[in-house]
C-alpha cells in the first residue's frame, strides 16, 4: 500500500465532510464553487482507488476498501460530481430570480441555497462512509446517517407533498434500519460464538471464521439484512417510501437517491450475503434474494405501466433495476456477478441521467404530470434527446451499459442452471421496457399542439445558466456508452475483483 | 401452652377465622380510607354493630318473590364458610378436608355464591338489583377465564392445582417469587380481586350512585337478618380472596406448621394483620383512582386477563 | 416444557425486567394521551438501562455501567423531554387515535407477541448473558413496537413506536451482544440522537402545514 492510496482514503472521509460544515458559513457563490470542486475532487480520488485496490486491500484506522467497496464508491463518486455541477443550473436560475425580487425572498433563498448544500455534502460524506467503513456495526452508522441527512433533504422544498414523503421516508426507513441493527447484532452474537467478546464485526475475520459460524444465527442475520437494509434498496414489499421521495425531493436529491443511496444500501445486503454465502451455502440467500428481486421487478413492471407522473416514473424504474440486481446476486455466478456490478455503475449514470434531465422537463414545463408534457424533444434541444437516450439506456437498449450488464446477469442466469428464473427476469424487463417507453412516448416525441407556447414562460435549457444543467447529463451519456461499448481494462478488472469477492472463486 | 390441638378443631379455626375476622378487616379498610380523605372515619368494629342490628330487624320480601329470596343468602354464606376448608388460612400443611377440592374447586364454590345472590337480586324485578346481577354477570364472562389462566399457571408452575402444594413452592426459595410467570399471575389475581370485592376502579364501595354499581346493588331488595347475612358474606369473601393472595401467592410465611395451640393463635394474629395490610393498600388505591366509566371496565379486565396470558406465555417459553 | 427447572434468582429478576418492557410497550399501546405515551417511552428506557445495570453487576460487565448511564441520560431524559417540548410548542391535540379500537390493538398486539415468543424459541440462540426468555421478550417489544407505528394515526405516537422499538432492539443486543465493544454502543445511541433530531424536526415541518400531529390527512402521494 502507497501512502497516496491512503490520501485518497482520507480525501473522500473527511473532504465532503469539511465542505458540509465551509458551507454552514459560506454564501451562495462561494458554497456552489466549493462544492463543485470537492465533488470533482472526490470523483478523482474514487477513480483513483480504483487501481489502487487492483493489488489488495487499502486500509487505515476503521476505513478499509476492497474491490467491492471501491465499486460502490464510484456511483457516489460520479453522482456527487454531477450533482453539484448541476446545482450550479439548478439554484442558479432561483438566485438570479432572487436578486430582482426582494429581500425578504433574498433571504428565504439564501436560507434554502444553504440548507441544500450542506445537506447535499453531508449526504455525499454518509455515503462515501458507507462502503469504506471496515465492519458491519460501522456500516449500519453510516447508512442511518445517510437515512437522516437525506430525509431533511427530501422535506427540503417544504411542500405539502415534500412533507409527506419525508415523513413516510424517515419512518419506514428508520424502522427497516432497525430491523438492520438486529441484523448487526445477530451476526455479532454469531461471531463472538467463535471469535469470543472481543471481536468488533470486522469484515476481515468474519469472512475468515465464516465456515466455523454457527448457521441458524447467520441465517437469520441474513433474512433480517435483507429485509432491514432492503428497505432502503427499495426492494418490494418495503418499497412504499420511495417513489414518493424520489419524486418529491430537489432534483439533485433524486438522482442521488435514486443512483447512489439505493446502491450503498445494496452493498449492505451484499457484505451479509457474502459472509451468509459460506456458512450456510448458496441455496438459502440466493432463493431469500430472488423472492425479494422477483417480487420487486414484478410490482415496478406492473406499476410503470399507468404512471402519469414523470418522477415517479423513474423512481418506480430504480425499484425495478434493484430487482434486476437483486436476482442476479441471487443466480450467484461470476458472469451474473460481474453483471450485477457493472449494471450498478450503469444505472446510476443513467438514473442520474434521467432525473437530471427531467429537473430540467418539470422546470420547464412547471409540471411532473406526463400528461400536460408535450414536445420534449422540440423545446429542450439540448435536454430532450439526452433524456430520450437515458430512458433507451434505462430500458437496456444497446449500445448502452445497462444492456451489457443485463445481457451478463442473463447470460449468467443461463449459464447456472437458473433458466427459469432468467426467463423471468426477461419477461418482466420487457414489460417495464413497455411501461416506461409507453409512458414517454407521447410527451418526448409529440410536437406541442399549437397555442400553447404563449401560456408557458420559455425557460428552455438555452437559459443563462441550463449550460450547467446539461453539461452532467452529456458526460453521463458518454460514461454509458464506454460501459456499453468498452469498459476500461482496469475497471473491468475491479469488476472481476469483486465478483470473486461473492462468488469465492478468486482469493 | 403447648397443648396440640386436634386437626377437626383447627379446620373450625380456620372457618371461624374467616367469618369472625372478615367484619374486622372491612372495618379497617373503612378507618384507613377515611383517614386518608381526612375525615374520622366510622369505628372499626363499626361493621359488627351493623350486622348486630340488621340481625335484629325485620325481614321483608318484596312481593311476587319465591322461596328462592329467602334460602339465597344462606346458601351463600354456605359457600363462603365451605371454602375456607380447602385453601391453607392458618397451617402450611393440608388439613383433613384441605384435599376435599382443589383452587377450581374453590372457584367454583365461590361462582355458585355468586350464581345464586345473582339469581335471587333477579327475582325481585328490581330494576337496580337486576342491573347489578347483569353487569356482574356480563363482566364476570371476562374475569373467569383470567382466574382460568391464573390457575393454569400455577398448575404449570407447580404440576397440580392444590393451593396447600403452590403455597409451599412460594415459601420454598426466591427463585419461585421472582419469576415473571409468578408475578404477572398475581398482578392478575390482585386486579380480579378488585374487580371481584367490587373496589374502585370498579365501583365505589361505599356510595350510592345507583348507575354505577355492581356487586353493591344486588342486596338492594334484601332487608333485615337476610341482609345482615348477604353483607356478613360478601365480607367473607374478600378475606376468602385476600387469604388465597397472601397465603398462596405473595406471603405465604407466618402461617402454623405445627398443631400447637400457641401457634395456630398466632397463625391467626398474623393472617388478620397481612389482611389488614393488605387493606391498607386497597384504601390507598381507593383514594387514589377515579371510577372507571362501566364500559371501560371491559379494559380493564382485559389488561388482567393480558397479564395471565404472557404469564403462560412466559412459563412455556421455560424461562418464565 | 421443563416445568421442573426453576430459573435462579439473576435469571428471574432479568426476565421480570424485560416482562415489565413489554407491559409498557402495551400500555403504549393503549394509552390515548400522547404525553402519558412519552412518559411511558421514559420509563421503558429507564426500565431498559436498569435491565442493563442488573446485568452488569450480575454478569461482571464493567462497560454495561457506563452504557447504562449513557442510555438513561439520552433516553430516559433528554429524547422524552425534547418530544414533550416540542408538544408543548404545537398544543393543539393531547389524544391520538388509532386506527382499530383499543381492545382490538391489544388483542392483535398479543397474537403478534405470542408469535415471537414462539419463533425465537424456536431458534434455539442461547446466550450466557441472559436467559433465552428474555430475548424473546425483547423481540415481542420490537414487534409490538411495529404494531404501535402501523395503528396509530399521529406523528407523536409514531414516533415514538419507533423509539421504543429501538428500546426492544437494545434489549436483544443486552441478551446476545452484552460484550460488544462499548464503543459501538456508544455509536448506536448517538445515531439514535441524531434520528431523533430529524424526527423533532419533521415533525415540526409537519405540524407548520398541517397544523396537526395527524398522519390522517397523508394520503396525498399514492400509485
Amino acid at each position: 500500500m502507497h501512502a497516496s492510496t491512503g490520501i485518497l482514503l482520507l480525501v473522500l472521509a473527511v473532504l465532503p465532510a469539511l465542505c458540509a460544515l465551509a458551507c454552514l458559513v459560506l454564501p451562495h457563490r462561494a458554497a456552489v464553487a466549493t462544492t463543485v470542486v470537492v465533488g470533482l475532487v472526490c470523483l478523482a480520488a474514487a477513480v483513483g482507488l480504483v487501481p489502487a485496490v487492483l493489488d489488495g486491500v487499502v486500509s487505515i484506522g476503521f476505513l478499509r476498501v476492497d474491490a467491492l467497496s471501491v465499486v460502490f464508491l464510484l456511483p457516489t463518486g460520479f453522482l456527487y460530481a454531477a450533482t453539484s455541477v448541476f446545482a450550479v443550473g439548478y439554484l442558479g436560475d432561483e438566485a438570479a430570480h432572487a436578486a430582482q425580487a426582494d429581500v425578504a425572498e433574498q433571504r428565504l433563498f439564501h436560507r434554502y441555497s444553504r440548507l441544500f448544500f450542506v445537506g447535499i455534502n453531508a449526504f455525499a460524506w454518509s455515503m462515501f462512509c458507507a462502503p469504506m467503513a471496515d465492519g458491519l456495526a460501522l456500516l449500519w452508522i453510516a447508512i442511518e446517517v445517510t437515512t437522516v441527512v437525506s430525509a431533511l433533504l427530501v422535506a427540503l422544498d417544504n411542500t405539502e407533498g415534500a412533507t409527506e414523503a419525508a415523513w413516510k421516508y424517515v419512518l419506514i426507513a428508520s424502522c427497516g434500519l432497525g430491523i438492520g441493527l438486529l441484523a448487526t447484532i445477530v451476526m455479532y452474537y454469531a461471531g463472538a460464538q467463535t471469535m469470543g467478546q472481543s471481536y468488533d464485526l470486522a469484515f476481515e475475520p468474519l469472512v475468515r471464521h465464516a465456515e466455523q459460524l454457527p448457521a441458524t444465527p447467520v441465517r437469520l442475520a441474513f433474512v433480517l439484512a435483507v429485509v432491514g437494509f432492503g428497505t432502503k434498496v427499495g426492494l418490494v414489499p418495503m418499497h412504499t417510501w420511495l417513489p414518493d421521495a424520489h419524486a418529491e425531493a430537489p432534483t439533485p436529491v433524486s438522482a442521488l437517491l435514486s443512483g447512489s443511496l439505493l446502491a450503498v444500501s445494496f452493498y449492505a445486503i451484499l457484505r451479509y450475503y457474502e459472509v451468509a454465502r459460506i456458512t450456510v451455502g448458496d441455496a438459502f440467500p440466493q432463493r431469500v434474494l430472488l423472492v425479494f428481486g422477483v417480487a420487486s421487478l414484478l410490482l415496478a413492471g406492473l406499476s410503470l405501466l399507468h404512471q402519469g407522473d414523470l418522477k415517479r416514473l423513474l423512481a418506480y424504474s430504480s425499484i425495478e433495476h434493484m430487482g434486476i440486481v437483486a436476482i442476479g446476486v441471487s443466480f450467484g455466478a461470476p458472469l451474473a456477478l460481474l453483471g450485477v456490478l457493472l449494471h450498478v455503475l450503469a444505472h446510476a449514470a443513467a438514473k442520474g441521467n434521467a432525473f437530471m434531465c427531467a429537473g430540467v422537463i418539470v422546470r420547464s414545463y412547471q409540471t411532473k404530470q406526463l400528461g400536460s408534457i408535450r414536445g420534449v424533444l422540440e423545446r429542450l434541444p439540448w435536454t430532450g434527446p439526452v433524456f430520450l437516450a437515458s430512458v433507451l439506456a434505462l430500458c437496456a437498449m444497446p449500445p448502452f451499459g445497462l444492456f451489457r450488464s443485463e445481457f451478463a446477469i442473463v447470460a449468467g442466469g443461463i449459464g447456472a442452471a437458473r433458466t427459469a428464473p432468467a426467463a423471468i427476469l426477461v419477461v418482466l424487463v420487457t414489460l417495464a421496457f413497455l411501461g416506461l417507453l409507453g409512458a414517454l412516448v407521447r410527451p418526448v416525441l409529440t410536437t406541442r399542439p399549437a397555442g400553447q407556447e404563449a401560456d408557458v414562460p420559455a425557460t428552455g435549457d438555452g437559459a443563462r445558466l441550463g449550460g450547467w444543467m446539461v453539461l452532467p447529463p452529456l458526460v453521463g451519456m458518454v460514461v454509458l456508452l464506454v460501459l456499453g461499448l468498452h469498459p476500461p481494462a482496469e475497471l473491468s478488472q475491479l469488476l472481476r475483483g469483486a465478483a470473486g469477492q461473492l462468488s469465492g472463486t478468486v482469493s | 401452652m403447648n397443648m396440640s390441638l386436634a386437626p377437626w378443631l383447627i379446620q373450625v379455626a380456620q372457618v371461624g377465622t374467616i367469618v369472625l375476622g372478615a367484619p374486622l378487616v372491612t372495618g379497617v379498610i373503612a378507618r384507613v380510607e377515611a383517614m386518608l380523605q381526612g375525615r374520622h372515619g366510622p369505628r372499626v368494629l363499626q361493621p359488627y354493630y351493623d350486622l348486630a342490628k340488621l340481625l335484629r330487624k325485620e325481614a321483608l320480601a318484596p312481593s311476587g318473590t319465591g322461596p328462592f329470596f329467602w334460602i339465597a343468602p344462606f346458601v351463600a354464606m354456605a359457600c363462603y364458610l365451605t371454602v375456607p376448608l380447602l385453601i391453607p388460612v392458618l397451617t402450611t400443611y393440608a388439613l383433613p378436608l384441605g384435599f376435599m377440592g382443589d383452587i377450581l374447586g374453590g372457584g367454583f364454590i365461590l361462582a355458585l355464591a355468586s350464581f345464586v345472590v345473582a339469581v335471587a337480586a333477579a327475582e325481585t324485578g328490581d330494576s337496580y338489583a337486576q342491573l347489578g346481577s347483569s353487569r356482574a354477570k356480563t363482566f364476570g364472562a371476562i374475569t373467569e377465564p383470567v382466574v382460568l389462566l391464573v390457575v393454569f399457571t400455577v398448575a404449570i408452575v407447580t404440576t397440580t392445582d392444590l393451593p396447600y402444594v403452590l403455597g409451599a413452592t412460594v415459601r420454598s426459595s426466591p427463585d419461585q417469587i421472582v419469576r415473571p410467570a409468578h408475578l404477572l399471575a398475581s398482578a392478575a389475581l390482585f386486579m380480579v380481586i378488585l374487580f371481584e370485592t367490587g373496589r374502585i376502579p370498579i365501583e365505589t364501595h361505599t356510595g350510592t350512585t345507583e348507575f354505577g354499581m355492581i356487586e353493591e346493588a344486588r342486596p338492594f331488595e334484601h332487608s333485615g337478618p337476610h341482609f345482615a347475612v348477604l353483607r356478613w358474606g360478601s365480607m367473607a369473601k374478600q378475606l376468602i380472596l385476600f387469604t388465597l393472595f397472601l397465603n398462596v401467592f405473595v406471603a405465604p410465611w407466618g402461617m402454623s406448621s405445627t398443631r400447637a395451640l400457641g401457634d395456630v393463635l398466632l397463625a391467626v394474629v398474623l393472617l388478620l394483620a397481612k389482611a389488614c395490610a393488605l387493606g391498607c393498600v386497597i384504601a390507598v388505591i381507593d383514594c387514589s383512582f377515579a371510577k372507571l366509566r362501566l364500559f371501560k371496565i371491559t379494559e380493564f379486565v382485559a389488561a388482567a386477563f393480558l397479564l395471565a396470558v404472557l404469564a403462560i406465555f412466559t412459563l412455556y417459553l421455560g424461562g418464565g | 416444557m421443563n416445568a421442573q427447572s426453576v430459573p435462579s434468582v439473576f435469571d428471574g429478576t432479568a426476565n421480570t425486567i424485560a416482562v415489565v418492557v413489554l407491559l409498557l410497550e402495551f400500555l403504549m399501546l393503549r394509552s390515548a394521551l400522547l404525553r402519558a405515551q412519552v412518559r411511558l417511552y421514559a420509563v421503558q428506557s429507564l426500565v431498559v438501562s436498569i435491565l442493563a445495570v442488573v446485568v452488569a453487576s450480575g454478569r461482571d460487565v464493567p462497560e454495561l455501567y457506563a452504557l447504562a448511564a449513557l442510555s438513561f441520560a439520552l433516553k430516559a431524559v433528554i429524547v422524552p423531554w425534547l418530544i414533550l417540548r416540542l408538544m408543548r410548542d404545537a398544543s393543539t391535540e393531547i389524544a391520538g387515535s388509532g386506527a382499530l379500537g383499543v381492545a382490538s390493538e391489544i388483542m392483535v398486539a398479543i397474537v403478534v407477541a405470542a408469535y415471537a415468543f414462539f419463533t425465537v424459541s424456536l431458534l434455539d440462540i442461547h446466550s450466557d448473558v441472559l436467559p433465552a426468555t428474555a430475548l424473546s421478550l425483547s423481540v415481542a417489544v420490537v414487534l409490538v413496537a411495529f404494531v404501535l407505528i402501523i395503528m396509530r394515526r399521529d406523528v407523536v405516537s409514531q414516533a415514538v413506536g419507533f423509539f421504543s422499538l429501538e428500546n426492544g432492539v437494545s434489549m436483544v443486543s443486552l441478551v446476545v451482544a452484552a460484550g460488544m465493544p462499548l464503543i459501538l454502543e456508544v455509536a448506536f445511541l448517538f445515531d439514535l440522537l441524531v434520528a431523533v433530531v430529524v424526527f423533532g424536526v419533521l415533525m415540526r415541518v409537519h405540524h407548520g402545514r398541517t397544523h396537526s400531529l395527524s398522519t390522517a390527512d397523508l394520503t396525498r402521494l399514492r400509485g
